[in-house]
């Protein structure tokens, strides 16, 4: 996030587009409610009437797979309407002229079906944000799990750049990341083309400086993405084929997009490790599993989604019994094992080497973590009057070469899989509160399986419930061109009638056996938003009850733990 | 007067961490110490979702309960304040039920007591505003927006104060509305 989280109760204006606080962080949601409570306006974009929705001054119930169409409008409106911030445009980016003639022809008019939404309110919601003086915007997986997800970042920025709403209190463009730490794995480096500290290995300056710090020679080339995977497994040349994946804390055989395709390459693999801290789908493939202590049975460090670096501290012992070490410890000793020595005392040391390796985390050492309780990187000195920096691009000054912002001008591009005959309806994964991720924690937390269990829930329209004469708590299939997996129907109307959803954590209601691994070219981000599907009535309920009862246990005992229920060993 | 926990649909994101609350502060620590499947999951709460409103509907502690009214097996009570069902007593009858104007009361199935025939017993089962239990309504001190409160004698004549003023202003002559500090 370009801003903290505690600076969104005060904006003046929220832009939340496609991120559904209430469900994925009860935490940040806090923030959204305090900012209306201050008086901020909300604008929500959602094709759902999330919680957020409720509380706005203004919802965009937009069409599924229609975000950059709209956001490229909301751009048009400000510039036809003199609402944009010249001085800022003029000074601090280039690139707007190419822009101003993209958006020409994305009149509200123009994007009004393909967005449904009423071109007044696309003019009304865009001269809210360029005029609050203080303009926020959130945003969430409904933007990034498309095919088209990078461009409509940067189209939001584009909006945030025009209308000067960078560099201060309160303004900026937060990507409210999906998971707890997910901006600390990134940080770390736990991406393909990157050191810690978001230093390209393809630098070799970088690569030197990595040489020299770990005493070793370096690869200059860009790893596979994790949703590459399968294709590297099932589909390239010999040369080049993965034979061998460590899996780390990740259950791709539940997270991720067309479960087939997925099983069908974990069997492929000669050799798969997996590292977690319960059983999960995908360590039924491994050929090691290496059990790791849980979050409150070691140190550690996390990043918030807003670059702050928090410690996280051990809590209680393991059990005598249970033969877990921490993962550094695990990988400390993989690392021995294959002829490099790597020894450390604690979390403190291995973090002093990353942060010495790193200039803009150098600054959060752990006795400021101590002190402020949050850093947030940039913190470049040591010094405890660094206390690091809650929003970026101060001053209009951007990370790019020339410290300008860029604008980015593209056209928007229509989803992967459109609904047809066989499958007239839109499918879209969501989040439910309570269960986090792939449920390996939630799912052995006893109160949470208690709110939800398996086989979950599908949010249908009541008035698709009634065409396909289907009731609350039924049991129901739904099928895509690539899988099937039954649940349980929710009617709500705050869903539209021509899309449906459902949260991916689930064993048995498994959506991810329906959905698509259409990939954004640039972040490689499946297109988990939308897909075509059809809900099917399943006449013999008892049947239907009894087979989510049978399937349960077949898996709980695939895996090796307790029948009955839960995930618990 | 008795006293009630209210939620403002305002304030209200539908977490349900008032249900989980409302549970472990009825059944206490053991819930973490017995067989995960060892008890029974009730809040004695429900979530209610619809297009304009989110929030936890519970009992309102009426000061003449319709539910105490019609109870035949003396089960449920009037006890400093709060409108309590004792479980024991209950035939499972289900008149509260039918009762009760806000959909307060519902039956549930305890799975550790059963009927001759075999099947689980349901009872009635409600909001007893944490009775007995230290700290006051759980529900009320885990909500992460603090959108539910405990509205006593105070917060309702602030209601009706505020009500009458807004009355006043309504009434009023566009003259007298217009003037600094008429009201």
């Amino acid at each position: 996030m370009s801003n903290g989280v505690h600076e969104i109760e005060d904006a003046k204006l929220l832009l939340v587009f496609g991120y559904n606080g209430a469900d994925s962080h009860p935490i940040v949601a806090r923030r959204i409610v305090r900012a209306k409570r201050k008086g901020a306006q909300i604008i929500c974009v959602d094709p759902r009437r999330i919680e957020t929705a409720r509380i706005a001054d203004l919802h965009l119930q937009l069409k599924n797979g229609s975000n950059l169409a709209l956001v490229n409008s909301l751009a048009h409106v400000i510039i036809e309407e003199g609402l944009t911030d010249n001085a800022f445009i003029a000074e601090r980016s280039h690139g707007f002229d190419e822009l101003k003639e993209l958006v020409k022809k994305y009149s509200p008019e123009a994007v009004a079906d393909i967005t449904q939404i009423h071109p007044d309110d696309i003019r009304k919601a865009a001269r809210l944000y360029a005029t609050s003086g203080q303009s926020m915007i959130l945003y969430g997986m409904g933007v990034c799990q498309f095919a088209q997800a990078v461009n409509v970042v940067k189209g939001l920025a584009n909006l945030a750049i025009m209308t000067g709403n960078f560099g201060r209190w309160g303004v900026g463009i937060g990507p409210v990341r999906g998971q707890n730490n997910v901006q600390g794995a990134c940080d770390m480096g736990a991406l393909p083309n990157s050191y810690p500290g978001y230093q390209n290995v393809t630098i070799p300056e970088v690569q030197a400086k990595f040489e020299k710090a770990w005493g070793v020679p370096l690869s200059n080339k860009v790893g596979v993405p994790l949703t590459h995977v399968p294709r590297y497994v099932l589909h390239e040349p010999e040369d080049k084929k993965i034979r061998a994946y460590y899996v780390f804390g990740e259950d791709p055989a539940q997270s991720d997009p067309d479960l087939n395709e997925v099983r069908e390459s974990l069997e492929k693999l000669e050799f798969l490790v997996v590292q977690d801290i319960y059983m999960t789908r995908t360590s039924q493939y491994a050929d090691v599993i290496l059990p790791a202590t849980g979050w409150n049975e070691h140190d550690g460090v996390f990043t918030c989604c807003d670059r702050g670096f928090q410690r996280i501290r051990k809590v209680i012992n393991p059990p005598p019994d249970a033969d877990v070490l921490t993962d550094w410890d695990i990988i400390s000793r993989i690392s021995t094992a294959m002829g490099y020595p790597m020894k450390y005392k604690n979390t403190e040391e291995i973090w002093n080497e990353l942060i010495d390796l790193c200039p803009n985390f150098t600054g959060a050492t752990y006795e400021k973590m101590e002190k402020y309780v949050n850093v947030q990187w940039p913190c470049r000195s040591k010094d405890l009057a660094d206390k690091g920096t809650s929003f970026l691009h101060k001053d209009g000054h951007f990370a790019n070469p020339d410290g300008k912002a860029k604008f980015s001008a593209v056209d928007w591009l229509p989803p992967t899989e459109k609904e047809n005959q066989e499958f007239p309806l839109i499918f879209s994964t969501n989040r439910e509160v309570g269960h986090y991720s792939a449920r390996s924690m939630t799912g052995n937390c006893r109160l949470l399986r208690n709110l939800e269990d398996e086989p979950g829930w599908i949010q249908m329209n009541p008035a698709l419930c009634q065409e396909l004469g289907v009731k609350e708590g039924e049991l129901v299939k739904v099928v895509s061109k690539r899988g099937h997996c039954v649940t349980r129907c929710l009617p709500t109307e705050r869903v539209k009638k021509q899309a449906v959803y459902m949260t991916y954590q689930w064993w048995i209601g498994a959506c991810n056996e329906l959905t698509i691994a259409a990939l954004d070219p640039i972040s490689n981000t499946p297109e988990y938003k939308y897909c075509a599907c059809r809900v099917e009535k399943i006449k013999n309920q008892v049947w239907a009850e009894k087979y989510v009862l049978e399937e349960y246990a077949k898996i709980r005992a695939a895996m090796g733990v307790n029948p009955k229920g839960g995930q618990t060993a | 007067m008795n006293s009630f926990v209210q939620g403002d649909p305002l304030l209200c994101i539908g977490c349900r961490t008032c249900a989980i609350a409302c549970v472990v502060a009825h059944e206490g620590k053991r819930v973490f110490e017995i067989d995960p499947d060892g008890y029974d999951f009730h809040p004695r709460l429900s979530m209610v979702k619809t297009w304009l409103v989110s929030v936890p509907v519970q009992c309102k502690h009426c000061e003449n309960p319709a539910c105490l009214a019609v109870c035949r097996s003396e089960a449920i009570s009037q006890v400093e304040g709060k409108v309590l069902v004792d479980q024991a007593k209950c035939i499972g009858c289900k008149s509260c039920v039918e009762a009760c104007p806000f959909g307060a009361v519902r039956m549930v199935a305890l799975g550790f007591a059963t009927n001759p025939d075999g099947s689980p017993r349901a009872v009635a089962h409600k909001c007893d505003l944490c009775h007995g239990l230290p700290g006051g309504p759980a529900c009320q001190r885990v909500c992460p927006t603090e959108a539910l409160r405990l509205v006593e004698r105070e917060d309702l004549d602030a209601i009706v104060k505020n009500k009458r003023q807004a009355t006043l202003v309504a009434a009023a002559s566009p003259e007298l509305r217009d003037r600094p500090n008429a009201f």
